[in-house]
């Protein structure tokens, strides 16, 4: 680590910055925007918030443009509602916008007013993106000035070129992109995910090289751009802290099978590992013909208890997006959503988190309707699949824009400039300027689900040690009274042991749900569904709503995480798990949702314990898994976490996608990480 | 025949090269006062209550309730409890039903260079039926042994001959203290240590460092010149495990290892240098 690097860090760390951000309250607008119709609202906003932002700078900062008010504009609607949010969850093409600069996008922008000289919406909309980009010169040209003031010479040299001119070197390449992003996040759009930075960077690193510049000078500006991203990180919407979309994807394959892993994919690696920060969170693309050093590259991050390497194999990921309609170069050049949704850059507009099957609640009524008159267990399975089609047709209505119109509203959004399509067509992301407007499922619970149908497959179809009627009274109990039952349930097979019979019935689950959900429309400018098996924070909140399972699991006791096993099962290791979890045919069913392997951190205390655990990621990707996240866990640290916070300030953990602090968490996501650690290996 | 086994480990690190999966052998004729598998000695199967998510429901006790209102711990209790918590720790397995769990995972244990361990307790107790896993396994994977070498000399020898590699425990040469730390003469131990570093047969030496107890230079100095007559050119020190108090809780039992187990053992590299020794301190 440089001086620099070092300065910057401990600026970070100090967090004395924070205290002098201006705290705006809602920062409301609702007078200012009465009457203001709603597709021209966007603008103001992102105006009034660049306008109250205030240039400043930690020391040895050489990027800036962090966000200085608590909160972006909102406004109380009709309803009564605050509305503030702008959308997100994509990956933003940054690279065409660093490559030409800003000048030529409105030149750009300038020829197709002309046109589209008669049509009056697109002019509208053309004019307004015009607009939000002078809104951007001021903010920058304030910046430049405060530079200037500030002595701080490098940075306001290269804000003479950037944004108005395109990038000319990796530093102006990044902080072209830092302008970008901030200027995103001012405009309320939340998880602006990163993309395939060591792709679309490249270029400019390697011409820097190619000038002389050494790897260690450009390792120092990527680790002083790394720590500009985590410097307002904590204002960015969230589900909690540290969910805040800023997921980079390193490495990867062609078509024609090449590695695309170059030198800056192990820069950013190498920055990752020495500032030990939650962010960038890094996912590596991976697949059967990966060499084990970047498995053990990959463990070296994971062993710092980041959360993160996240695994993705484009052997499973790239097939399925090709099966879902995106076209071959989009789904090679596929990225990662803010936690691990499977998603194409640039050109799309999807929402990959639109809706939860709830696969336990799903399989428990199907039980409850059919186990009174069935004669064999084919008849529950057959109303098991029965529920899941029935659940995805009720989801689908749920959420076309038929029934609900807001969601096809104008709005003219700045990210329209860095989605392709929409100035080429004058059209708004709102008004179908995108490619891609697909809508993503995630399946919660399949592990519980598997495993309550497998407990009434053994005790009331083939042990015959279970009535039917005493295990529905059981359930409709939540188990009070019934606790040698109970036991009995928790005892039968679970998925994630690698036993056949309840691996195959997750298998059908799955294959249920493949069938009545992916490539089905969803009534967007053509758009279609996805079915994944993440879960994001439904793990804790769709299994709220459901009663006691089959499995042996509580009324409203949480489900596993994403892709694993239910929190109560006693794991035999994570080779079983892996297998079980490999059966399926995932190239069907890859919107998104990891496998999440806990491994102690006892393991990582020396290079042959990161070799077998690099064996071990390798074994998933070997197998066809197709989303891998690996933890570091030490139990007793988590919990004396929960009781001295004040000792845990940097304790980072995986949550279901994202890494966040420990001690930031609610008690509850607290409480099901360290659950989770029980069976620790 | 069958083999009682207390647990199956699918990812032991320490156990060998590679991915290893690592079976617990149950019953040890030893009593090493630091033992961290207290679970492992004896050969019977026991009654395991886990703590961690006890609704202290008290279920599992009321099974074996007496007139006299004493409850303990029984068979029965298994089955009763809300959370799963109570176990039975002990599985008897013929060698094939034991080689079927193996199989299941060979290809990812071969993939990274590794196999299976057999331990324990200690599975030389065992070696009947050790030798007959190890056999159905010869040429499909890695078969390793870690024993701590207490076995006739001549049942050594056989075992050994199915060994890819071995990991083998010296803890004490003086045989008085031998005695008092782990209950059993050292006698065999060192024979058979012999005999394996004269076989051919790869295998790591291993000391589980005990404050005060082994870690003296009287001791070191022994093992040094043992390892150096022998042709041993480099060991592992295992430094005593603090946790290891944590099982018996769950057996029941209470932890009285006779040493300060606060105490770092020291490991006087510089010793075992002098005798051409490199240490590996895990």
């Amino acid at each position: 680590m440089t001086e620099n690097v070092k300065k910057s860090l401990a600026a970070l760390c100090s967090a004395e910055y924070k205290k002098q951000r201006i705290d705006n309250g809602e920062f409301d607008m609702t007078e200012a925007l009465r009457g203001v119709p709603k597709r021209l609202r966007r603008l103001p906003m992102l105006e009034a918030m660049l306008d109250a932002e205030v240039p400043h700078f930690l020391e040895a900062d050489v990027f800036g443009f962090h966000r200085y008010n608590k909160k972006t504009p909102s406004y109380v609607d009709v309803n009564g509602k605050r509305i503030r949010s702008n959308g997100g969850n994509v990956t933003p093409n940054y690279a065409r916008v660093i490559g030409k600069g800003f000048d030529a996008v409105l030149e750009e922008i300038d020829a197709k007013l002309a046109r589209f000289a008669d049509d009056e919406d697109r002019v509208e909309f053309l004019e307004t993106m015009k607009k939000y980009v002078a809104a951007v010169y001021r903010i920058s040209d304030r910046y430049r000035l405060a530079a200037e003031e500030a002595g701080n010479t490098r940075l306001a040299e290269a804000l003479k070129r950037v944004p108005r001119k395109a990038a000319t070197t990796y530093y102006e390449a990044c902080l072209f992109f830092k302008i970008i992003t901030y200027t995103l996040r001012c405009a309320s759009y939340y998880h602006m995910t990163i993309g395939r930075f060591d792709q679309y960077m490249y270029p400019y690193y390697q011409s820097d090289r190619a000038k002389g510049v050494s790897r260690e000078e450009l390792l120092e500006i990527t680790e002083l751009f790394f720590i500009s991203l985590n410097v307002d990180g904590d204002l960015y919407i969230g589900m909690q802290q540290g969910d805040n979309g800023q997921s980079m994807v390193l490495g990867g394959y062609d078509k024609h099978g090449n590695s695309m892993y170059n030198e800056l994919s192990f820069v950013c690696m190498d920055a990752a590992e020495e500032l030990s920060l939650i962010d960038p969170k890094i996912n590596l693309r991976v697949n059967k013909t990966t060499p084990d050093e970047i498995y053990e590259y990959g463990t070296r991050l994971t062993k710092q208890g980041l959360g993160f390497p996240q695994y993705c194999n484009d052997d499973i990921a790239v097939p399925y997006l090709q099966s879902i309609g995106y076209d071959e170069d989009e789904a090679w050049n596929y990225t990662v959503a803010a936690c691990w949704e499977y998603i194409i850059p640039d050109c799309a507009f999807d929402v990959p988190n639109r809706a939860t099957m709830n696969f336990p609640l799903a399989v428990n009524n199907a039980i409850h309707a059919a186990l009174p008159t069935a004669t064999d267990f084919s008849e529950v399975l057959q109303a098991a699949r029965d529920e899941i089609a029935k659940e995805c047709d009720r989801l689908r209505a749920e959420w076309s824009p038929l029934h609900n119109p807001g969601s096809l509203n104008r709005n003219y959004g700045y990210l329209s400039i860095f989605t392709d399509g929409c100035i080429e067509k004058g059209l708004d992301l709102s008004m179908g300027g995108a490619k891609y407007y697909n809508y993503g499922c995630h399946g919660a619970g399949i592990a519980t689900a598997a495993d309550a149908l497998e407990a009434v497959r053994t005790v009331v179809f083939e042990e015959k040690s279970v009535t039917a009627a005493e295990l529905l009274a059981a359930l409709d109990a939540d188990f009070v009274g019934y606790e040698t039952l109970q036991n009995r349930l928790l005892s039968c097979p679970k998925m994630g042991n690698n036993v056949d019979t309840v691996d195959a019935l997750a298998g059908e689950l799955m294959g249920a749900f493949d069938v009545s959900l992916n490539r089905k429309p969803n009534d967007k400018f053509g758009g279609v569904w996805r079915a994944g098996t993440g879960s994001a924070l439904e793990y804790i909140q769709s299994a709220k709503k459901c009663p006691a399972t089959a499995d042996g699991r509580h009324a409203g006791e949480a489900y596993g995480c994403s892709f694993s096993p239910a929190i109560t099962t006693r794991l035999n290791g994570p080779l079983s798990v892996i297998r079980s979890f490999t059966k399926f045919d995932l190239k069907r069913i890859s919107n998104g949702g990891p496998l999440t392997l806990e491994v102690h951190d006892t393991v990582f205390r020396n290079a042959e314990g990161e070799k077998k655990v690099a064996q071990l990621v390798k074994a998933f990707v070997m197998l066809g898994g197709h989303q891998l996240q690996i933890n570091s866990i030490n139990r007793d640290r988590l919990l004396d976490a929960q009781e001295h916070p004040e000792n845990y300030p940097n304790l980072i953990v995986r949550v279901w996608g994202w890494s966040g602090y420990f001690c930031e968490l609610d008690k509850v996501y607290q409480d099901h990480v360290i659950q989770r650690t029980e069976f620790t290996v | 025949m069958t083999g009682r086994i207390f647990s199956i480990e699918e990812f032991s690190t320490y156990d060998g090269p590679g991915i290893r999966m690592t079976v617990f052998l149950k019953g040890c004729p030893l009593r090493c006062t630091w033992c961290h598998n207290p679970e492992g000695q004896s050969h019977a199967v026991e009654l395991v209550r886990s703590p961690n998510g006890c609704l202290g429901c008290g279920a599992c006790l009321k099974m074996g309730e007496l007139e006299t209102g004493t409850t303990c711990l029984v068979r029965a209790s298994v089955a009763v409890c809300p959370r799963k918590l109570v176990r039975l720790c002990g599985e008897d397995l013929t060698p094939e039903e034991l080689v079927e769990r193996i199989e299941k995972n060979l290809d990812i244990l071969n993939m990274s260079g590794g196999g299976v361990t057999f331990s324990g307790g200690e599975p030389l107790a065992q070696a009947e039926f050790v030798e007959a896993c190890m056999r159905l396994l010869r040429g499909k994977t890695n078969r390793a042994l870690q024993t701590s070498g207490y076995c006739r000399p001549d049942v050594f020898s056989r075992v050994l001959r199915e060994c890819d590699f071995v990991l083998y425990d010296l803890k004490l040469i003086d045989d008085a203290m031998h005695r008092r730390y782990t209950g059993v003469s050292n006698g065999q131990i060192l024979e058979n240590y012999r005999t394996l570093a004269a076989s051919g047969v790869p295998f790591i030496t291993r000391i589980p460092l005990i404050p005060g107890v082994n870690d003296t230079e009287e001791n070191t100095r022994a093992m040094a010149a043992l390892m150096q007559a022998c042709g041993v050119d480099h060991l592992e020190v295992l430094p005593y495990n603090k946790m290891a108090g944590g099982k018996y809780l769950m057996l029941g039992r209470k932890y009285e290892p006779g040493f300060d187990g606060s105490v770092e053992p020291t490991v006087r590299e510089e010793i075992f240098s002098e005798y051409g020794i490199e240490v590996r301190v895990l």
